[in-house]
């Protein structure tokens, strides 16, 4: 489908400037919190004004501007929420009276892609993919039908989530997260309902050019239902499509978050694959939320292009001692399927 | 590249409940704009608004829609998603089948409940049933779920330019090969949430809004929902077709959050790359549905932007003036109107207008006329500076 460069990825863990991801960053209570770079090139006073959202899009995406991309695709479930409820708040506080725009302006979801394109002067295609659990797998299909479109053009692609304290107490309402303490990858073991809550700002710059790639996306497929002997069947396809009779990809990332409502649905797709394939989970260390897919691409890259697999990661022992591809499979709320299919460059 | 036909249309605003409805009172020159019965925010005393006329309780009865957390804005597209796909006359398999792509657009969600998500994300106990119904993605969720579409599915948020991006993003399936019909367009409903936002943007005007008048106050928020059946042209048998997507654009302005630049580099690109993608010349553009909301900025923005790609700029007007500013509905309902003007020749008038903007002198049509028309632009902005603008082409 197209090349990813030029990858910045903002997240609980050490992932921006220097990574490291074998001392990992912990849950504090159930969430994954990211760790905020200094934001420079942000100027101060503009910098203060942007909701948490909104600063992790900008902050992972400034240096990329700089290739001058041909346009932004966003893909977000609910873009800037702290500010969209401090508005609501301030609404219902003052009865309706009168309020200063800031907030709201900064609460429309397509606020983040806006500010990208509005910081550098950016007047090509932007748009905003908001499809909950699939928003940034449609960012990544709007990109790949613009490159086959527009030859030549290379695109600024991102994904991005915020935990505010207003979606995760909705959230928390709805039973999605665990009750009892978490550690690491205790996670896994677990066998209760719910999860961590997780954020994250991934931002790629997607082209067709080979050369100094971090990866290839190769193939996407996204899918709405509940039957999780057809997502295994659908994925069972996907491979197939994709691999010879006699391979299967060499590391599978399988978007487990502990949940035990959803775990059937990743034990069903495991069973896809043979014992040769490493499987990979890492919600322990990026949280879940609707745009998770796109941390997950960044990882797979970055495993790709490091070939080093830091042994929490690992679900089990395996012998591969060279990773070309990675199949992720993820899951939000047990309807929206994706599968990605990335490999080296 | 096939050519991308309508084969249906469904729509819902404050001036009708089905595309019949909304012509009709087009054509005579009624406006929706009223006092608000059902929105509940205390500026339904001083200011008018654009509301589609049945309450919700009435919408959940008539679609047989009682299913836990549905809302105001997944009602509103469910009733024109049902009409579009009627007149598409699609059937259960083609609308299970993976080859039939579902793109919804929403700026509001379920934040049209105000009060039950304002105690939703404050209160750690007893949550509301609509906890899963805040988000833009709620609603084409519901629709995806309640006719099991399987194929690809998005949800678009640009803000006031939304479905016309989700008009785009379903035909570029179909030209690539990633869907082979899709149905597009977006909905929103009022909600105390945006009516507060654009009141301390003060663009909000106590009056019907004015469209292209020198007086203009602001603009009037609506609500409702429109969608479109695209389908490519050979796989097209014993089906009305209502018209040919055969352009569009997307572009930034990148100028302000909230506020188009002077000389309108967004809705100039957007204009003049739809045109280029339909091929066609300036001078072949016979009517603009402008966006036109009645605010200060937009209005004269777009009409530099029109003079600046025309020249002599073509027939417009603004349909806001009848429906309100329907925000992540507007560029579908939009689309509607201006297939209805090719399908049936005829130009349906700006209302409420006097006098034009000294600084461009331009006057939108104010007289309801019957001509002949080939190509018709719709143009939708937004917030952010997003600014797409779509071409439809008489078939």
């Amino acid at each position: 489908m197209f090349y990813f460069h030029h990858i910045n990825c903002i997240s609980p863990q050490k992932t921006f400037s220097e990574i490291d991801l074998e001392h990992i960053n912990t849950p504090v209570g159930d969430k994954l919190l990211s760790v905020e770079p200094a934001y420079e090139g942000i100027p101060l006073n503009i910098l203060r004004r942007m909701g948490k959202a909104v600063r992790m899009g900008v902050g992972a995406a400034l240096k990329i501007t700089r290739q001058n991309p041909d346009g932004i695709i966003i893909g977000t479930a609910n873009g800037g929420m702290e500010d969209c409820i401090k508005f609501l708040n301030q609404v219902i506080d003052y009865n309706e009276g009168m309020l200063t725009p800031t907030n709201f302006v900064q609460s429309t979801t397509n606020a983040i892609a806006s500010q990208i394109g509005l910081m550098s002067a950016n007047k090509g295609y932007n748009c905003t993919h908001v499809h909950r659990g699939l928003a940034f797998e449609n960012a990544l299909l709007d990109t790949a039908m613009l490159l086959r479109e527009n030859h030549g053009h290379q695109y600024l692609l991102g994904g991005i989530d915020e935990i505010s304290a207003y979606n995760y107490n909705i959230e928390f309402l709805e039973g999605c997260f665990k009750k009892e303490k978490i550690t690491g990858i205790d996670l896994y073991k677990t066998n209760t309902a719910g999860t961590i809550a997780g954020e994250g700002s991934v931002m790629f710059l997607a082209n067709n050019n080979p050369a100094g790639a971090s990866g290839k996306l190769i193939a996407l497929r996204m899918l709405h239902c509940y039957d999780e002997n057809d997502v295994a069947e659908e994925l069972k396809k996907f491979i197939r499509s994709h691999f010879p009779v006699s391979e299967q990809p060499d590391v599978f990332f399988s978007g487990e978050n502990g949940d035990n409502r959803l775990q059937k649905y990743y034990d069903a797709c495991e069973q896809a694959f043979n014992k040769e394939t490493a499987v990979v989970h890492f919600k322990h260390v990026s949280g879940e939320y609707a745009t998770v897919s796109a941390f997950a691409a960044w990882l797979a890259c970055h495993v790709l292009q490091t070939q080093k697999l830091p042994m929490h990661f690992l679900k089990y022992a395996h012998s591969k001692n060279h990773f070309k591809n990675i199949l992720v499979y993820n899951n939000y709320r047990g309807l929206q399927h994706s599968f990605m299919l990335i490999s080296a460059s | 590249m096939s050519r991308i036909f309508v084969t249906g249309l469904g729509i819902i605003t404050a001036v009708g409940h089905s595309v019949e409805a909304n012509r009709d009172s087009l054509s005579k020159e009624i406006s929706g704009i009223t006092k608000a019965q059902f929105l509940s925010t205390k500026y339904t005393a001083s200011l008018p608004f654009g509301e589609v006329k049945i309450s919700t309780d009435e919408l959940k009865n008539k679609l047989n829609a009682c299913e836990k957390g549905v809302t105001r804005t997944s009602l509103l597209a469910l009733h024109a998603l049902a009409e579009a796909i009627s007149s598409s006359k699609l059937n259960t398999d083609e609308l299970r089948a993976q080859e039939t792509a579902l793109i919804g657009a929403d700026t509001v969600g379920g934040m049209c409940l105000t009060d039950e998500l304002h105690h939703d994300a404050n209160t750690r106990e007893q949550g509301s049933e609509y906890l899963a119904s805040y988000d833009c993605g709620s609603v084409t969720l519901y629709l995806q779920s309640k006719y099991d579409i399987k194929g690809i599915s998005n949800t678009i948020n640009t803000a006031c330019s939304s479905s016309a991006n989700a008009i785009m993003y379903g035909a570029r399936l179909i030209h690539h090969g990633l869907a082979k019909r899709a149905i597009v367009g977006g909905c929103d409903s009022l909600a105390k949430f945006t009516v507060n936002g654009f009141n301390a943007l003060h663009i909000l005007s106590d009056e019907p809004c004015r469209p292209f008048d020198e007086n203009r106050k602001g603009l009037n928020l609506g609500e409702g929902a429109a969608f479109l059946v695209l389908e490519r042209e050979e796989d097209i048998t014993n089906k009305h077709v209502y018209a040919e997507l055969s352009g569009y654009c997307n572009s930034n302005d990148a100028f302000h959050p909230s506020s188009l630049s002077e000389n309108g580099d967004g809705p100039f690109l957007a204009m003049k790359g739809a045109l280029e993608s339909a091929k066609l010349s300036n001078g072949e553009i016979d009517y603009i549905n402008a966006h036109g909301t009645g605010t200060e900025n937009n209005d004269e923005v777009e009409s530099r932007a029109m003079m600046r790609l025309f020249g002599d700029v073509p027939l417009f007007a603004s349909t806001k003036a009848y429906t309100g500013h329907t925000l992540g509905a507007a560029g579908a309902v939009e689309a509607v109107y201006s297939i209805l003007s090719l399908v049936h020749g005829e130009v349906y008038p700006g209302i409420n207008f006097e006098k034009a903007i000294p600084s461009t002198g331009l006057k939108p049509v104010t007289a309801y006329q019957k001509k002949k028309l080939y190509h018709v632009m719709s143009n939708s902005f937004g917030f952010g500076g997003n600014c797409s603008s779509l071409i439809f082409s008489r078939v």
